[in-house]
């Protein structure tokens, strides 16, 4: 079998993946990064904004046909799934997280776990353990369905998963970088305290993490559900796995660290296919991450950990 | 005070039938349990739950002539999940109900397989409706009993349909790692190796993965005539051939018997199913005369048939007619119904074929069934007769 021609393919193929685990990993590498918490309840976040975008596709369908722009229904579903998302995270933060923001560590990493469980199975509960199906044939303008040049197949949805998610991280950048509130995120990550007494309102900063960070896993939901067509209540788990895994390989608490981790884990996992028997994806892809913990315990682009007196 | 006293009364109420469902186990007087262990929820919950409600009819018929010797007749459901470990939690429960005679199930190979031990040590009878692994009935016992064909017949037939009918030279097969698709792998590279086909890929791949993009590029430069996609459930089979025609792959499409759900296989794939073709252990029902009153009602109550209900209520009828033979005397034991069905001779149903069980409890002379997809439905387009 010829390896070097299934290059160009397993390349798009994991920049899509990548994008998608990119946008997961940044909500567990932005609250780790003020809390040192590890949210478990994200994927399941995740999951949230695959429902909420695929109720959006369902109510703005009637039979095979849109009611409105293909356009302005592939953007409301994001925006749909973004906003539900949010609002899980944050209401997860007030009445999970914040109650145990002095308590030990592994309080709150329980109380995720607990999370993670009750939204998954009030999700089964309300939505049904059958997968739903994304009828996106009506999305994708006609024309524009496949794109193949020299053998290489690029479809709409990918284009639009590769397009979104990284418009999605240069704005993240942006904000973070140049922006007032993103200076105050920095600076609550770096000192929680000094932060509040250089008169930084932290604990309205940590409900923009949490609302910012579930709102892209919502839309990497959506996105994958629009792209894979399916999803069902137990969609979260995978993703979460692999959204950690990138956080760390990038180092965790980091956010360009999410987004190199995200995009180096879905190329490894397609690379890997064309190389080893496809069941053996994700034990290379794991290998590399311990091989990088091995020689950089604190990821890629993680700087090593000072303790805090 | 009293609210002990109430403890104490709430507490015996709970206990005490349990007791009393022991004194009375062998002489049934008011109800008599059959089990349904399957996939009620996850993936396969569709086809399962077309089980369940299959064998369910069943139960009715038999109630309203009045049950087994008079007793009602009460039908479980023992969710498993697809998850060999709760199967066995199924399975304990099922062998520790002292009114229970009989089960239908398990319906997948690596779920019967865990808890083939249980029920047979317990001399529960079994009646699969779908497991094909062949070892399920080599490993000694005598109480597991399928009303469909196992995997060495649908491979070799799989293989035939392939290279005969198809006129495929280049065979890439992808299964999804469990004990069905593993074993049915395995079946049918042996027998396209004795038709002649030695261009043959294989890899696996993961059940409910959503994403083969990777591995259908694969494919794609091996660029085979036929693609043999072995997954449990259809949803899976609707990513998977949406993917194959995404990346352009020109070959047959060739699904296992789990892909056959209109709603989510053909439908789930918005159009990229056509003419996609799937083998399956039951025929098309609606050619059937005998099936017309089973077809109807089930209608009526559970809307539309995908081809995994009607062996079920074969086989719950089977199991039936079982018991109650077994319980002619005023006396039943669990031994006795094993030993009734396997007395079960040229059984007439609604399946089509005489059913038989041979002395390892598998149907005398199973068969395979082909399928295509035409215009959105399936469409019987061939069978081949079983080499057991």
């Amino acid at each position: 079998m010829d390896i070097l021609s299934q290059l160009p393919q397993q390349l798009i193929n994991g920049l899509t993946l990548g994008g998608v685990y990119a946008l997961i990993a940044i909500g567990y590498t932005m609250v780790y990064g003020i809390l040192f918490m590890l949210n478990f309840a994200h994927g399941e976040i995740y999951m949230i904004g695959g429902f909420a975008g695929w109720w959006v596709l369902h109510l703005l369908s009637s039979g095979n046909r849109l009611v409105m722009h293909a356009a302005l229904v592939i953007a409301l579903m994001i925006v749909g799934a973004m906003a539900v998302s949010g609002l899980v995270g944050v209401l997860s933060e007030r009445f999970a997280y914040r109650p145990l923001r002095q308590a030990p560590r592994m309080n709150a990493l329980l109380s995720a776990l607990g999370v993670s469980i009750f939204l998954q199975n009030l999700v089964l509960n309300f939505q049904g353990a059958k997968p739903r199906f994304f009828h996106v044939s009506a999305l994708i303008p006609e024309g524009l369905r496949v794109i193949e040049v020299g053998g290489v197949v690029f479809s709409f949805m990918r284009g639009l998963v590769i397009s979104v998610s990284f418009l999605f991280m240069g704005v993240l950048t942006y904000v973070v970088k140049k922006t007032k509130m993103g200076k105050a995120m920095r600076a609550t990550a770096q000192d929680i305290e000094a932060a509040n007494f250089m008169g930084i309102d932290t604990d309205r900063i940590i409900v923009m993490v949490f609302l910012i960070g579930s709102a892209l896993g919502g839309a990497a939901g959506t996105l994958v559900g629009m792209l894979f067509t399916q999803v069902d209540y137990y969609v979260g788990f995978q993703a979460g796995i692999k959204g950690f895994t990138a956080a760390v390989l990038g180092g965790i608490g980091n956010i360009f660290g999410a987004m190199l981790g995200g995009i180096i884990l879905g190329l490894l996992e397609a690379l890997a296919t064309s190389l080893f028997p496809s069941a053996y994806k994700d034990v290379v892809a794991f290998a590399v991450l311990i091989v990088v913990l091995i020689f950089k315990p604190s990821g890629l682009l993680g700087e090593p950990m000072r303790e805090k007196v | 005070m009293m609210k002990r006293t109430f403890a104490v009364m709430f507490t015996l109420m709970a206990v005490l039938p349990f007791f009393v469902g022991t004194a009375t186990a062998d002489d049934v007087k008011d109800s008599i349990h059959v089990g349904d262990a399957g996939a009620f929820t996850g993936d396969a919950a569709a086809p399962c739950m077309e089980i369940f409600n299959s064998a369910q009819i069943a139960v009715d018929e038999w109630n309203a002539k009045g049950g087994i010797q008079g007793a009602k007749i009460e039908h479980v459901m023992g969710d498993d999940a697809m998850d060999p470990a709760q199967a066995v939690n199924v399975a304990h429960k099922f062998v520790a109900d002292d009114l229970m005679y009989g089960v239908i199930g398990p319906p997948m190979s690596h779920t019967a397989q865990a808890t083939l031990k249980i029920y047979g040590t317990n001399d529960l009878a079994c009646i699969t409706t779908a497991a094909s692994k062949p070892e399920l009935t080599e490993q000694g016992y005598t109480h597991f009993f399928r009303v469909n064909a196992r995997n060495d017949a649908h491979g070799p037939n799989c293989a035939r349909y392939i290279v005969e009918e198809l006129g495929a030279e280049k065979v890439a097969i992808l299964n999804e790692k469990v004990a069905y698709t593993v074993n049915l792998a395995t079946q049918t590279i042996k027998a396209l190796k004795e038709l002649g086909v030695t261009d043959i890929m294989q890899d696996t791949i993961v059940g409910g993965a959503k994403d083969y993009s990777a591995v259908m590029t694969k494919v794609k430069s091996y660029d085979p005539d036929v693609l043999f996609f072995m997954a449990t459930a259809a949803p899976d089979h609707a990513i998977a051939v949406r993917q194959m025609k995404e990346f352009g792959i020109d070959a047959h499409y060739f699904a296992t018997e789990g892909g056959r759900d209109k709603k989510d296989f053909i439908e789930a794939a918005e159009g990229a199913a056509e003419g996609a073709y799937i083998y399956h252990f039951s025929p098309d029902i609606y050619a059937i005369p005998e099936a017309k009153g089973y077809i109807e009602k089930y209608e009526k109550q559970y809307g539309s048939i995908s081809g995994f209900g009607p062996p079920a209520y074969e086989a719950m009828n089977i199991l039936l007619l079982a018991m109650n033979r077994a319980a002619e005397d005023g006396d039943i034991t669990r031994k006795e119904v094993i030993e009734e069905l396997h007395r079960i001779d040229g059984y007439e149903g609604i399946l089509g074929f005489p059913i038989t069980f041979n002395k390892k409890g598998d149907l005398a002379g199973g068969a395979t069934y082909f399928f295509k997809v035409v215009d959105g439905d399936f469409k019987q387009v061939g069978v081949m007769s079983g080499n057991m």
